[in-house]
């Protein structure tokens, strides 16, 4: 990992000249000696395996979608009558009952998010194998900011927390918590490690003359 | 002083000059902030750790929401949204919620106490580096606001379904959320990292 590297990496970058920024501790050091000497993390000049990890957790949170979406994420009983709902029909109900913010808020949080934050991971992974050049710096902000809005996801999760913990008389007025929520929980844990996996320096790597 | 680092999102390699209080080093290339040196932050972030720390425990202490319908009452603690779903099967689920909403918010704030006490007196704590190394795996997984949003969301659903009382642990739990907040944003990590080797010398 010397000057023979330098080809890999745009020129005015830290790996260019043979140097990794630890990302533990954020220092920088030269990539020969191993392992950062204030804080003794591995050095690596890039996240190993970049790529490949965030599109198998890609993948995994695809799959895991499915269920989260199709099965029900708790279950209302009024009065002895039993109700299941999905992610989606919450927001249907909500948008009835006249509730217009909130069901906003879950349109936003439980489908939008997580499907923007899958895509747009996509598209990133597809960019860095393919080579893009352009719009490195906007492609840096789409990573951050789907690195920041992975997490609102868990609102869903902790509603269905809240109400099975609060209602609970019986059959008089109960809620359940229904396979969804373990599907959909791990939807957001899983792409918030893909999140995680994809390392936004690859974006500035394959650049053909410097930004 | 020039400080030798690279910008941890492109890479760019940078020669940063010292920050002053209520400065933040911004990267040239992909406008991703490097470091922030807040005022007083140190001791800022100390006294944020340690009143989260008390509503924490508030907010664990006493009832957190009630609910009444029918001329029944349920009163429910904030711990409750995770045993209640460990009575209905889901256990992992349930601890899942459990390290989100208290057990690493309240690892974190004890881990910034335990490394930001010694430091106001240019000591180093004992296994620091360790302790800081695992401390910032921890923020991304705190969800203490989150959570908070969820509550105001449930109490929306079931506003029509009966009458809900706030309990004193649920405006302690709120209270927690923006000292936690504040605290975090007065905790720069690289910045905590230069402080504990300085102290160790």
């Amino acid at each position: 990992m010397t000057s023979d590297n330098a080809a890999l990496y745009s020129a005015n970058s830290a790996a260019a000249k043979g140097l990794a920024l630890c990302h533990t501790c954020g220092k920088l050091s030269p990539i020969a000696i191993g392992a950062c000497p204030r804080c003794r993390t591995t050095l690596h000049v890039r996240k190993p395996d970049s790529i490949q990890r965030t599109w198998a957790l890609l993948l995994t949170a695809g799959v895991l979608y499915i269920p989260a979406n199709v099965l029900p994420i708790m279950q209302t009983e009024i009065f002895g009558r039993v109700s299941d709902s999905t992610i989606f029909g919450g927001v249907v109900v909500l948008w009835e009952h006249g509730s217009y913010p909130v069901a906003l808020v879950i349109l936003i949080a439980s489908v939008f998010i997580p499907l923007a934050k899958l895509f747009a991971l996509v598209w990133l992974s597809f960019s860095v194998s393919r080579q893009h050049q352009t719009r490195p710096r906007e492609r840096t902000v789409l990573y951050r900011l789907t690195e920041l809005v992975g997490r609102w996801s868990m609102v869903d999760i902790f509603v269905v927390a809240i109400l099975v913990a609060l209602i609970q008389l019986g059959g008089l007025m109960s809620i359940h918590p229904g396979p969804a929520s373990l599907a959909f929980a791990g939807v957001v844990v899983v792409t918030m490690f893909a999140a995680m996996s994809f390392d936004p320096r690859l974006i500035w790597d394959t650049l053909e003359g410097d930004a | 002083m020039k400080h030798i680092t690279a910008c941890h999102e492109c890479d760019l390699y940078l020669e940063l000059p010292a920050l002053r209080e209520g400065e933040k080093a911004i990267c040239p290339r992909c406008g991703h902030i490097i470091r922030v040196l807040g005022w007083n932050a140190l001791n800022r972030a100390l006294a944020y750790a340690l009143a989260a720390l008390v509503f924490l425990v508030a907010a664990n202490a006493f009832p957190f929401l009630a609910f009444r319908s029918q001329g029944q009452e349920q009163v429910m603690t904030l711990l409750q949204s995770v045993t209640a779903l460990y009575a209905e099967g889901y256990a992992s689920l349930a601890a899942l919620i459990l390290f989100l909403i208290v057990l690493i918010p309240a690892l974190l704030l004890v881990g910034v106490v335990y490394l930001c006490l010694p430091l106001r007196f240019g000591r180093c704590a004992l296994a620091a580096f360790p302790i800081c190394k695992w401390l910032f795996v921890l923020t991304r997984w705190s969800m203490v606001e989150v959570f908070l949003i969820g509550v105001l969301v449930s109490l929306i659903k079931i506003a029509d379904l009966a009458q809900v009382i706030l309990g004193i642990s649920f405006w302690a739990y709120i209270a927690f959320s923006l000292v936690l907040t504040a605290m975090l944003a007065n905790l720069d990590r690289h910045q905590l990292w230069d402080w504990l080797e300085e102290a160790r010398g």
